[in-house]
């Protein structure tokens, strides 16, 4: 191997398995015995249950149990803080808000406890819910507006799902994670079992974007169901479920003001954010953090208010805070540009933040410069019209937009364990999540460096508690965390290979010092002799050899860390009936090592698509009685492959060495900062209407 | 779901005779099974008559006649469809998913209910699915709801696409039951809601689409479809408008002109015709046709929108169909 396979564009390890149906998701554990859960949630949005009938369901066919406030299994308080609810279902008579878990059938069938379901009733003691939320302050300055974001969820495409099973006091658990620890501890705590009796099995996960870093209800209900019925249980949300009873990103709204000369330098940034809360959940989202690292500016304010509602859980997601906070800070910036008569990209290089605003700490590494230059050049940025409403494409009205992307990069610890194996293949192993990001793929090209061989010879093991405690996929940071302990890994292996070709008798190297045996490209060398691992373990009639290694929670201090890009967009709006097409998209990112082009584009994309929908389709809709009006997937509109145009994404790919050796930064929640404002500043530049309020539909702009 | 007794039909005859009264006939499934699992419907027969040999699609001097079994994918790519109806072909790939279209059949799609969030929820009121209990959509989330031939106690579009095709160019459905057979106008098939929106059409009782009829109508070489959403694909008109135009030079010497996401039924608009007949066709004449379209239009406060944007959807299909602009 003389050339590091770090950069390469890689086919994802697990792809064939996922097209094919081999690859296992939570859901599809069918174990001896099981049974299935189905939820019963509440259909009024404040109050308590004054009583609930079961007897229909109990008498219904195939029916084990049916477990409500008033027939509850024993949870006990979580324990902390997984951006997921304050306390377990049923061990109270409240209702928080309309669609929580008010109860659990449990049946021979998966139709049997959906019909069952059906029967249960509840007799409801209501309140009215606050549902209303707040509209933020007018601001003042050169431009001042208010920008208004709606409810949006992640809707993975694989549901949430739990199969839970005991033998005697040990559970094992198969559920939808972005992080196996992470139920490990919830359930420890909910259960009151040893986390050393809880085995936590996801080795795939269907998409997550924060929505399954918390444990929702029906984990802890499927676990102890299955405890009390002495056999396994499934429980998978239906689709309308998964809107209530899973958290989602909160509605903002948002008054960013924007004070600066006529030459386009800002004197003065305020972005003062009102978010909504639930009362069920402790996440707060931050929208106007974004605003404290992005631009340079004389004095920047930022402020957030909370407003309790009685909803579901508000959680993170994608980029929680900067998904919303980007789009009213870039919509902010082109209407100043526009006040100005400046350019908008000039108005962006004209207040570019050379250092961490606020101060003088130099970036780890920042190329943002080059993202706009090298954007604009590729997009075509020049060709916009500064009028807006002045370029055609028949009866479509074309515009240009862009925006800034920018997003926190971090390094958390992880452990990993390599094993070279007698047949000369590596794996490298960790309690890791892929939820479609890549990682696998990242650990097997990260492994094939690291120990210089093929990278199909390295397969990567993930989502298994019982695996050495890598880090979670959450903020953007398993690549930075993960991938650096591969490194570590993979040269305790190499030395544990090392020891164990001097110290056993069979070995060719036995007797030698370690200091004189060399490991280069998958082969040891000392003197004339040269093996490859798999044949010295096949010599030496060992399976394999494993190692572990530990890379620490960055502690470099001084430096202002984040990932950086560019998003340009054309759209184009019907003179006639308004839709917004988007008909172009790119991104230049500055995001450190790419360490997989393939995966890190669709990453990218992902999160630029994730923006359009933001921008132009998703929201729920709140009705006053709490209820979520269009909580099905043909009413809360995702876009689909026929909303979306070919979208060009190009890595700068400088290393970030601060950050950690490779110099990887994170590319998780990158394209979605600046999407939304991209798309939104490029119909205003078609059409000359600024729409403030997600999402943007066809009847704002008629 | 409840329960429901299954059969299987393979005659006409023999489905008619196992129909009656809480009966539904199961074709390609994909309304019914639906919402069956949504607890919305709860036929107690469901008499599946996939078998039964309704499947062609024939062309005589009567007119089209389109199978109520055939497939909407299949009619979508019939050349006697694409060649002489276009509009129709344009309407049923603007409809759904493939894998939906490859499922649905014609008749089923005719009959294919609302998608109004409050008659597919069963925890809250709905008079189309629980006559009496109420209408939330008048008060709650009702940006999609319709704008012609509402009442006060249902304000739900028709979702079909085909439908509104159909009527522009005034086809006809046959019906078979143990009492004969008989054919009916589709503008008299499909009633608004008046008071009792569960009443959407005037099939009897265990009645069965057999088929549908479109007459001749040459000029319908010259027709499209035009569907307005949110979404590129897989959703439902916010506005769409099916057109139909005979030229002579410059001049329209007839249309049919029928719109679809703005009435609780396809609706046709023969003032619309009537306007642009003997027009020359520019971008005012249409301007001024299209603003017929909306006579009696009642608004509820989220879908006020749809006013303008029925009208712009008959003056953009009527400028692309006819290269004027």
């Amino acid at each position: 191997m003389s050339t590091s396979p770090i950069g390469s564009s890689t086919s994802r390890v697990d792809g064939v398995l996922k097209v094919t149906g081999g690859a296992k998701y939570a859901a599809d554990n069918m174990l001896t015995n099981m049974a299935y859960g189905y939820l019963v949630t509440s259909t009024v949005g404040k109050g308590t249950i004054s009583a609930m009938t079961t007897s229909g369901a109990l008498a219904s066919p195939g029916v084990l149990a049916v477990y409500t406030p008033f027939n509850p299994l024993k949870l006990y308080a979580y324990g902390g803080d997984e951006n997921d609810e304050f306390t377990p279902p049923l061990q109270d008579k409240n209702v928080r808000y309309r669609g929580q878990v008010i109860g659990m059938v449990v049946a021979e069938t998966f139709e049997q406890a959906r019909d069952a379901a059906a029967l249960v009733t509840a007799t409801y003691s209501t309140q009215t819910p606050v549902t209303a939320m707040a509209k933020s302050a007018s601001g003042s300055g050169t431009v001042s507006e208010v920008y208004n974001t709606s409810i949006v969820h992640h809707h993975a495409m694989e549901p949430h799902a739990t199969v839970a099973s005991w033998s005697g006091t040990h559970l094992t658990i198969y559920t939808a994670t972005q992080g196996t620890p992470l139920v490990v501890s919830r359930l420890s705590h909910a259960l009151g079992v040893s986390s050393a009796n809880i085995h936590v099995v996801n080795p795939y996960v269907g998409g997550a974007f924060g929505g399954k870093w918390g444990n929702w209800a029906h984990t802890p209900l499927t676990a102890a169901a299955a405890q009390a019925l002495g056999r396994p249980v499934k429980t998978v949300l239906t689709r309308e479920q998964v809107f209530t009873v899973v958290g989602h990103r909160p509605n903002t709204s948002q008054t960013v003001s924007l004070t600066a000369n006529s030459s386009g330098t800002i004197s003065a940034l305020k972005h003062i954010a009102t978010v909504s809360k639930s009362n069920s959940s402790n996440f707060t989202e931050n929208p106007a953090s974004v605003s404290k690292s992005t631009y340079a500016a004389g004095s920047i304010s930022t402020a957030q208010t909370p407003v309790s509602m009685d909803i579901p859980a508000t959680t993170i997601m994608r980029a929680p805070g900067e998904a919303n906070g980007s789009f009213a800070l870039e919509s902010a910036i082109d209407e100043l540009a526009v006040a100005l008569n400046m350019d908008p990209l000039a108005l962006r290089q004209k207040n570019y933040a050379k250092t961490v605003p606020g101060g003088s700490t130099p970036w780890s590494s920042k190329h943002l410069a080059e993202c706009y230059t090298t954007g604009a050049g590729a997009f075509g940025w020049s060709q916009r019209s500064a009028k807006p409403g002045q370029v055609t494409n028949g009866d479509w009205l074309v515009g240009l937009g862009m925006a800034t992307a920018a997003y926190p990069a971090g390094r958390s610890a992880s452990t990993l364990m390599v094993r070279l194996q007698n047949d000369g293949t590596a794996v490298v192993s960790g309690t890791g999540s892929d939820a479609g990001t890549g990682q696998a793929t990242v650990f097997a090209i990260l492994g094939a460096a690291a120990l210089g061989i093929p990278v199909a010879q390295v397969s990567a093991e993930l989502g298994d508690s019982t695996l050495p405690t890598a880090a979670n996929a959450g903020g953007s940071g398993s690549t930075s965390s993960n991938g650096t302990a591969v490194n570590v890994a993979a040269q305790a292996a190499i030395s544990a290979l090392i020891q164990l070709a001097i110290s056993n008798t069979s070995s060719p190297f036995h007797g030698k010092s370690a200091s004189s045996v060399t490991y280069k490209n998958g082969n040891l060398t000392s003197g004339s002799t040269t093996i490859s691992f798999g044949a010295l373990l096949t010599k030496i009639n060992v399976a394999g050899v494993q190692a572990t290694g530990t890379s620490a929670k960055n502690t470099t201090s001084g430096y202002g860390f984040m990932s950086f890009g560019a998003i340009f967009c054309e759209v184009q709006v019907n003179k006639w009936t308004a839709e917004p097409r988007v008909t172009r998209l790119l991104a230049v990112m500055d995001a450190g090592t790419i360490v997989d082009a393939k995966t890190a584009r669709s990453q990218i994309m992902g999160g630029m698509i994730m923006g359009i929908g933001q921008a132009l389709l998703e929201g729920t809709i709140l009705e006053s009685d709490g209820r979520f009006a269009n909580a099905n997937l043909a009413s809360y509109l995702v876009p689909v492959n026929a909303d979306l145009p070919h979208i060009d994404v190009t890595f700068l790919n400088y290393p970030d060495t601060i950050l950690n050796p490779i110099g990887m930064r994170g590319i998780g929640e990158l394209g979605i900062v600046g999407a939304a404002g991209a798309v939104a500043n490029a119909i205003y530049n078609a059409t000359g209407k600024r729409v403030r309020d997600l999402p943007i539909t066809l009847d704002k702009l008629l | 779901m409840q329960g429901f007794d299954y059969t299987a039909a393979t005659t006409v005859t023999q489905a008619v005779g196992a129909a009656g009264t809480g009966s539904a006939y199961l074709a390609g499934g994909t309304t019914l099974v639906d919402l069956m699992k949504l607890d919305v419907m709860g036929p107690s027969t469901v008499i599946d008559i996939n078998a039964l040999p309704l499947t062609a699609v024939t062309t005589d001097s009567a007119g089209l006649h389109i199978g109520a079994l055939a497939r909407m994918s299949d009619v979508a790519a019939n050349t006697q469809v694409t060649s002489a109806f276009p509009v129709l072909s344009q309407a049923l790939l603007a409809s759904a998913s493939p894998q939906i279209r490859n499922m649905a059949s014609i008749g089923g799609n005719l009959l294919q209910r609302t998608r109004c969030d409050y008659f597919r929820d069963v925890t809250v009121s709905c008079n189309k699915r629980s006559p009496g209990s109420g209408c939330p959509a008048q008060t709650g989330a009702n940006r999609g709801h319709a704008i012609l031939g509402t009442s006060t106690s249902c304000a739900a579009t028709h979702p079909s696409d085909l439908a509104v095709a159909l009527t522009a160019l005034g086809a006809s459905v046959q019906l078979q039951s143990g009492s004969g057979t008989r054919q009916v106008a589709l503008s008299d098939f499909y009633v608004e809601p008046g008071t009792t929106p569960n009443v959407e059409n005037t099939l009897q009782a265990g009645e069965l689409i057999t088929g549908v009829l479109v007459p001749p109508l040459p000029w319908a070489t010259n027709s499209s479809y035009l569907k307005i959403r949110d979404r590129q694909s897989y959703e439902f008109a916010l506005s769409s408008a099916a057109i139909a135009v005979e030229m002579s030079g410059s001049t329209i010497t007839a249309a049919r002109v029928a719109v679809g996401g703005v009435g609780t039924v396809p609706w046709r608009l023969p003032a619309v015709e009537a306007a642009l007949q003997g027009q020359t066709a520019t971008v005012a004449n249409f301007t001024t046709a299209a603003a017929k379209a909306v006579t009696g239009a009642k608004t509820l406060a989220d879908n006020a929108f749809k006013v303008t944007l029925v009208q712009r959807a008959i003056i953009r299909a009527l400028s692309e169909l006819l290269g004027v602009s």
